[in-house]
């Protein structure tokens, strides 16, 4: 039996003693390399649930076991920290030093890794982002996205299993979207590293392997990107929207066509126009 | 109460070694009554204009006339001005400082030096446009409220002052989307409403469903200008500056590039009717 890399059992999350429950009886196992988009409205409680997964909150009832670790446990908390990674929304306060280099360098130096294991280190987990020319460039020249990758190169310099990204594209305009979202994608198919991507972009979450809906504090949906978006209707229902290509595959059919109604993407979309032209 | 841009230019840090030009000989005038969406690259510029339509930067050369008067002269109303033409900046939920929503919204016209009793008939105006129940969030904290309701609440403080002009930078930026579709809403209403907008964004299936025109910046420069049907059918050049187009543009673009070739469109909605007319019609004619 394979272990969930990420699993949270039962987990209810409250910020004041008998407050309102942020996320309640929340279940969800992530397995070893999995890509999995989590969405919900502002406020379902998918940040809490990206600060529960490394410990940076513990949960007020159930458990939250990172790679068979339980966040609970104080011994665990640092290995929890190491093999998770964080990247959230804002990408000018992620950054800590005035070079690439050494921002880069950041968490190696708390980790205790002698100096000079450092350089290849650094070198290479800039080279996983496309960012190796910047080394020794002033973070605050760069672009959003770019800013949002050095952050990225930050937690690989870790040697991370799990990366937790928060809203990580939200202050991004497309194209620096597209970097980070391309560069996520990439280090789970490359490396192999366990992805929770949290947005509120359909069509960022159009392209995971696995999309999981919360609302109000509870997970509602959870299936792939196709079985998700295909239920236009109760996806609206919580506060979200379908990608813009199912949107038109689902006015299609009101206009009578026969398109499949689990269209994604533009390219998905345009084979089925081929095809029904092909046909008429 | 047209605004005009008049070869503005803006230099950052001028006669410094950091000296930086972010917009560059701009002529462009802003009519009563529209929806001008500024769209561009990041770095291309626009919320550097956005701050010149009230005066936050004066421009380096040239002029920004307001009903054809200097807004920079020395003896404008640089106060009046601020009323007139509202600006709301990206995130603006983070100025949000009062202790009550109310007095959140009030403070602009309380600043304005109204009455209390006209400062409360605003605040509840403004709520009302903006769709917040003042029974329901009035006395509340603005930091108990949804980051959509928080928008809100911003974009309402703006609103009680009243302004002929609204500048929104980024306005759905953050913002789920039901929250996103509702202030699109509320933003869509205002301008049916007569309040003229300027607004910026990246959001080009935004831009598509509001903008009655469309400006282009590309590196400080006003490079394409014109209604959305004009700008958005050119998607090549507008993919080489490195900007997004609106699904259905993209969508209509490759399906031309198969030899389908449809009437020109940017709403999903009208590529819809496009091709159920199209796929339809074909099937009629092989019958």
């Amino acid at each position: 039996m394979t272990q969930p890399h990420l699993s949270l059992q039962n987990v209810t999350y409250t910020y004041e003693e008998n407050g309102p429950e942020a996320v309640s009886d929340f279940s969800l196992d992530v397995g070893r390399g999995e890509f999995v988009a989590l969405l919900g409205h502002n406020g379902s409680g998918k940040s809490t649930v990206a600060k529960l997964l490394n410990g940076l909150y513990t949960p007020t009832g159930g458990n939250v076991l990172v790679a068979g670790m339980d966040t609970q446990d104080s011994q665990y908390t640092w290995e929890i920290r190491k093999r998770c990674g964080m990247v959230f929304q804002n990408p000018d306060n992620q950054i800590v030093a005035t070079v690439v280099r050494e921002d880069v360098a950041f968490g190696l130096e708390n980790l205790g890794v002698p100096s000079e294991d450092m350089p290849a280190i650094i070198d290479r987990a800039l080279s996983a982002v496309n960012m190796a020319d910047f080394a020794d460039r002033a973070p605050h020249m760069l672009s959003g996205g770019q800013k949002q990758r050095i952050a990225i190169a930050g937690i690989l310099a870790m040697q991370p299993e799990i990366i937790v990204l928060d809203e990580a594209t939200a202050m991004l305009d497309p194209s620096g979207r597209e970097e980070v979202l391309e560069t996520a994608l990439r280090l789970n198919r490359e490396q192999g590293i366990t992805v929770v991507w949290i947005t509120h972009f359909m069509e960022e979450a159009a392209r995971s392997s696995r999309v999981a809906v919360m609302y109000k504090g509870k997970l509602v949906m959870d299936g792939t990107p196709r079985e998700v978006f295909s239920q236009v209707d109760l996806v609206r229902e919580y506060r979200l929207d379908v990608p813009p290509m199912t949107r038109l595959a689902h006015m299609l059919r009101e206009r009578g066509l026969d398109v499949r109604p689990d269209a994604l993407t533009i390219p998905e979309m345009r084979q089925e126009v081929k095809r029904l032209a092909h046909h008429a | 109460m047209p605004i005009t841009l008049e070869k503005l230019s803006h230099t950052y840090q001028e006669g410094s070694p950091f000296q930086a030009t972010a917009l560059h000989d701009i002529n462009l005038t802003i009519q009563d009554g529209e929806l001008l969406a500024l769209i561009g690259h990041t770095g291309s510029g626009k919320s550097t204009l956005a701050q010149h339509l009230n005066g936050l930067l004066k421009p380096t050369a040239g002029r920004v006339l307001l009903d054809g008067q200097d807004i920079n002269q020395k003896d404008a109303d640089r106060r009046a001005l601020r009323f007139r033409v509202g600006l709301v900046f990206q995130y603006p939920e983070h100025q949000l400082f009062e202790e009550t929503v109310r007095k959140d919204i009030g403070f602009g016209p309380r600043n304005m030096g109204l009455s209390e009793q006209e400062v409360e008939q605003r605040v509840h105006e403004a709520m009302d446009k903006t769709g917040l129940v003042y029974d329901e969030v009035g006395e509340k904290s603005p930091f108990e409220l949804s980051g959509g309701q928080m928008r809100r609440v911003a974009l309402a403080g703006v609103l009680a002052m009243k302004p002929d002009i609204l500048v929104l930078d980024e306005p759905t930026a953050g913002l789920d989307p039901r929250a996103r579709d509702f202030l699109l809403s509320d933003i869509a209403r205002l301008h049916r409403e007569g309040t003229t907008v300027v607004m910026i964004s990246h959001s080009m299936d935004d831009v598509a469903r509001l903008a009655t025109r469309v400006a282009v910046l590309e590196k400080g420069r006003l490079v394409m200008e014109g209604p959305p049907g004009d700008i958005f059918t050119q998607v090549d050049r507008l993919t080489a500056m490195g900007l997004d187009v609106p699904q259905a543009s993209k969508l209509r673009h490759e399906l031309e590039a198969e030899g389908i070739v449809l009437p020109p469109c940017y709403l999903l909605d009208d590529l819809a009717d496009h091709l159920a007319h199209r796929l339809k019609g074909g099937a009629a004619d092989a019958t």
